[in-house]
């Protein structure tokens, strides 16, 4: 296994700039995951670093060799794809043990890797069957077989779940948590989906618009998003985010005509923006005015959609059954320590 | 609601026309086993032990080259389609995948022969043939015919190329392969469909053409069985039992043939047809 | 972190090849195809053009000329007789197979397409069979069965009571070139049958359930909803027919000989073309000559092409299902 590290990485399809320096350290052993919206450049990402595109400036070193410049078969590494990529006219044995022939792996050693990959992937039983005789998650499960038998130094995975219904997703996304422990591999996952995104990651990678948004632990993202996008972007349902303004003294701040109290004071003065997510809020007596437009009832849970006088909407998760009806009136309280303010760039304020 | 279009009345029109389309040959094949008087006096008669006479087999078999001209086909049609379709391939996967300057100019060089037919070039064709001493051999009509063959098969192999996913070149190229292996191991046996679509398209024409063999091959063994059996019927145009034979021993095995595969051949020709 | 390799230039996709490798690989693909292409099919058309503006001496060489060749052709009455009867020839062998060929393929693609049809792919697998056969096997049966020695077709005219219109069609200069364009429709039908059928199977079944539900019967339901469909396919099938017809040549020298008779009533481009350039009873053969009708049927075939291209085509919208 080995680390990865990409110093300045750009890409640019003619004009247009796909992916802006890029600095980003995996390291050995960590399971890190890309995320974004879909067009962000997070796939663009993982394929440069597969090799499969090439990059216009920067470098991408894994296990401490620059491999900016080797083609794919070069850098060690095995891609699980989105379609997963089996090879049709192959069986399953073959599917694996192709990239091994060509590599002239001895056929012994082909034999028992592809045997331990099985194994462990319960593979054993469908080894001469072809790709349409199995069904999605075995086909899956195949993808990852043939990344294993080459015993790269990283795994790379492009929406590896995104083709399989909600079930098996869950399964699969387990079932890959247990082969990042089994095999200490190094990780670099794409998924355009949060929760897979915070379930499998050591490291969590925010991108939006070819940029690196944030990088950290999963709960960070979530307790302090670093700024707006990254705020609504983790965390479902969204975060509320409101336009607020900061008194002189930075100690509250006036939204939709109340005055929030800060938990700490700030410097600064002038437009801001607060965020609260809707399970760190409570409908009560103080906070913010909304009329109510909605109430979802989950059982366990309920949602309340309300709109702040100026058309800002709210959402706020109860217990239960809130006993509100459309039209009531009623006051949104962020919880304490749970308020997020950005400046008027969209950053998270210092020292919040 | 009284049904505009009688099931009774298709079928009376596509069965009037199907008998249209098969009677001349069957005909022809009926009455080439039948004695000269037979042939003249009941046509519409089937072969019976009365009235059969082979006579016309004896004289096609024995006083001709028939099984060599067979071959000469055969060795023509195989070949071109052999070459069309690697030449092809190789081209379409090169235009399809592969970014270089000149692209798309060689895409649109590489079509124009879709539509412009070949033998417009004849004048041309003989001269350069004749050239490289290749006149009266089965290699000139090939490259002629691959020639002629090769826009379409690029045309649509590339098609097909662009519906093999993209993951699938990426995955070959992750597990080490060559541009070169990529092809000829994941790409090629991929295509076998779509191979299978453009030797139809090549095959019928190339097996019942008449101008090349005429022009390029005309003499020395080396007719196509099309060219030799127009050649035999000019020679026994008189000898109604030679004629009927050499007709018939030339449509039985396409039709046996067309039998077998007429299927997959429809199927072909109906996939492949151009939007 | 290394150092960062700045500024790098991609000529091409593919990372880790070299320029030269990249290259090798494109030669590699490219070359057979685009050598046997060009030498045997684009070079020679290249060449009959350019033959086209020569003409041979006295000596045996080849003098440039400029257009004389095309002034001769179309002026001089000893070419220009014979030119004009082949192209207005032709002219009527393709209307023949417009106005025949391809409404009854139309017609046999429609009916073929009726939903629950019992015998569908026997109907399509036999009328499609002559088109499979050679032109020259065609012929020659077509010929045995309209000779009056044979009588088969005077028997089936006289069945029905009009043996009197019985003649020597094939023998009677007004008569020869209509009978072998019948004959041609008769062996081709099954090819804009095939490709029309294709198109109206593309057509989903929903739509024509929608104007069932509209209220059409299925003669409205064709005319109003299939056919405007399928209009950019029979706009392919009449180039088709255009280009084939234009370039043939096999059916006519199968069964009439390069002199196309009686008196050339049968001679199109092919044959005059054949003729022209190998010589025959009648006159030498003059490559120059044969080399300017050629470029003349590629102008032509050119002018079919670019009216069906800029013209046609583009009025045709084509829909995606």
């Amino acid at each position: 296994m080995a680390d990865v590290k990409i110093g300045n990485l750009h890409k640019s399809y003619g004009t247009v700039e796909v992916l802006k320096d890029i600095n980003l350290q995996v390291e050995d052993g960590a399971f890190v995951v890309l995320v974004g919206p879909s067009g962000c450049g997070k796939s663009t990402l993982l394929r440069s670093i597969a090799g499969l595109e090439p990059i216009t400036s920067g470098a991408i070193s894994i296990g401490g060799r620059n491999v900016s410049d080797l083609a794919p078969a070069q850098r060690e590494i095995a891609m699980v794809f989105q379609s997963y990529a089996l090879y049709p006219h192959m069986n399953v044995e073959n599917n694996m043990a192709f990239g091994l022939k060509f590599a002239g792996v001895p056929k012994a050693e082909i034999a028992d890797r592809v045997n331990e990959a099985a194994r462990i992937l319960q593979l054993e039983p469908l080894l001469k069957r072809r790709p349409r005789e199995l069904s999605g998650g075995q086909r899956q499960r195949v993808a990852i077989g043939r990344a294993i038998v080459r015993h790269p130094k990283v795994f790379l995975f492009d929406e590896p779940l995104s083709n399989l219904d909600a079930a098996l997703r869950i399964n699969t996304r387990v079932e890959i948590a247990r082969l990042h422990k089994l095999l200490k591999a190094t990780i670099v996952y794409v998924t355009h989906d949060q929760v897979e995104a915070m379930t499998l990651a050591d490291k969590i990678v925010v991108m939006n618009k070819g940029r690196v948004e944030q990088v950290g632990k999963p709960l960070e993202l979530y307790y302090r998003p670093a700024n707006l996008f990254v705020a609504r972007f983790i965390g479902s349902p969204a975060m509320n985010t409101l336009a607020a303004t900061l008194d002189g003294k930075g100690k509250a701040a006036a939204v939709a005509g109340v005055s929030l109290p800060l938990p700490a004071a700030v410097s600064g003065t002038g437009e801001i923006t607060i965020g609260f997510r809707p399970e760190h809020c409570s409908i009560g007596k103080t906070g913010i005015p909304a009329r109510v437009e909605l109430v979802e009832r989950l059982g366990e849970t309920g949602y309340v959609h309300a709109r702040t006088a100026d058309g800002a909407a709210l959402l706020v998760e109860v217990k239960g059954d809130p006993g509100l009806a459309q039209g009531a009136e009623v006051r949104v309280a962020p919880a304490a320590g749970h308020l997020h303010l950005f400046d008027g760039e969209g950053v998270r304020l210092a020292g919040t | 609601m009284r049904k505009p279009v009688s099931a009774f009345a298709v079928h009376a029109v596509l069965a009037l026309y199907t008998a249209l389309a098969l009677f001349p040959i069957i005909l022809v094949i009926m009455n080439s086993f039948k004695a000269k008087r037979a042939i003249f006096n009941t046509p519409l008669t089937p072969p019976m032990p009365w009235n059969f006479d082979p006579i016309g087999y004896s004289k096609v078999f024995g006083d001709s080259a028939i099984a060599t001209y067979y071959m000469n086909s055969i060795t023509v049609t195989v070949g071109t389609i052999f070459l069309t379709l690697l030449f092809g391939a190789m081209a379409a996967w090169a235009l399809t995948e592969y970014k270089f300057r000149w692209n798309t100019a060689l895409a649109i060089f590489l079509s124009i022969g879709i539509m412009v037919p070949i033998r417009l070039g004849s004048v041309s064709i003989i001269q350069l043939v004749s050239d490289l001493n290749l006149i009266n051999t089965l290699t000139a009509l090939i490259l002629v015919y691959v020639a002629q063959n090769l826009p379409l098969a690029v045309f649509i192999l590339s098609e097909f190329i662009q519906q093999i996913p993209r993951d699938l070149r990426e995955a070959g190229r992750c597990d080490g392969l060559s541009e070169y292996n990529i092809f000829f191991y994941i790409i090629l046996p991929l295509l076998r469909p779509a191979m299978a679509t453009v030797a139809v398209f090549t095959m019928i024409p190339v097996w019942n053409d008449l101008w090349f063999p005429l022009l390029l091959a005309p003499t020395g063994g080396k007719q196509t069985i099309t060219l030799g059996v127009q050649q035999f019927l000019g020679q026994y145009i008189t000898d109604w039992n030679a004629v009927l034979a050499a007709l018939s021993t030339a449509i039985i095995p396409v039709l046996v043939l067309y039998v077998i595969f007429s299927r997959q051949l429809i199927r072909g020709l109906t996939s492949g047809a151009v939007k | 972190m290394e150092t960062a390799s700045q500024g790098r230039v991609q000529q091409h996709g593919i990372v880790g090849m070299s320029p030269g490798a990249y290259a090798r690989v494109l030669i590699f693909f490219l070359a057979p195809a685009v050598l046997v292409y060009t030498l045997f099919s684009v070079y020679p058309l290249l060449d009959t053009i350019i033959s086209s503006f020569y003409s041979k001496q006295n000596d045996g060489s080849y003098v440039y000329n400029g257009v004389a060749n095309f002034v001769t052709l179309l002026t001089d009455p000893t070419w220009s007789a014979p030119f004009w009867n082949a192209f207005i020839n032709n002219i009527k062998f393709f209307l023949i197979h417009m106005l025949v060929q391809n409404p009854i393929g139309l017609l046999l693609a429609a009916l073929l397409s009726l939903p629950v049809l019992r015998f569908r792919t026997a109907y399509r697998t036999l009328i499609f069979m002559p088109t499979m056969l050679s032109v020259v096997i065609i012929g020659f049966t077509w010929q045995l069965i309209l000779s009056p020695l044979w009588g088969i077709a005077k028997m089936f005219l006289q069945a029905f009571g009009l043996g009197f219109l019985f003649g020597p069609w094939l023998g009677e200069e007004s008569t020869a070139l209509i009978t072998i364009s019948l004959i041609s429709v008769w062996q081709f039908v099954g090819i804009p049958m095939i490709l029309i059928y294709t198109a109206l199977l593309a057509i989903p079944d929903e739509l024509i359930d929608a104007a069932t539900v509209d209220g059409l019967n299925q003669f409205q339901a064709f005319f109003h909803v299939k056919l405007p469909l399928i209009w950019p396919t029979i706009g392919l099938v009449s180039v088709l027919t255009f280009v084939n017809n234009f370039n043939a040549f096999d059916l006519i020298y199968a069964m009439k000989g390069a002199l196309a008779g009686p008196n050339f009533s049968a001679d199109i481009m092919g044959t005059l073309f054949y003729r022209v350039f190998f010589g025959n009873q009648l006159q030498l053969g003059d490559v120059s000559m044969g080399a300017t009708i050629a470029t003349m049927m590629f102008l032509i075939i050119l002018c079919g092409v670019m009216i069906y291209l800029f013209l046609i085509q583009r009025r045709l919208q084509r829909y995606a299902f």
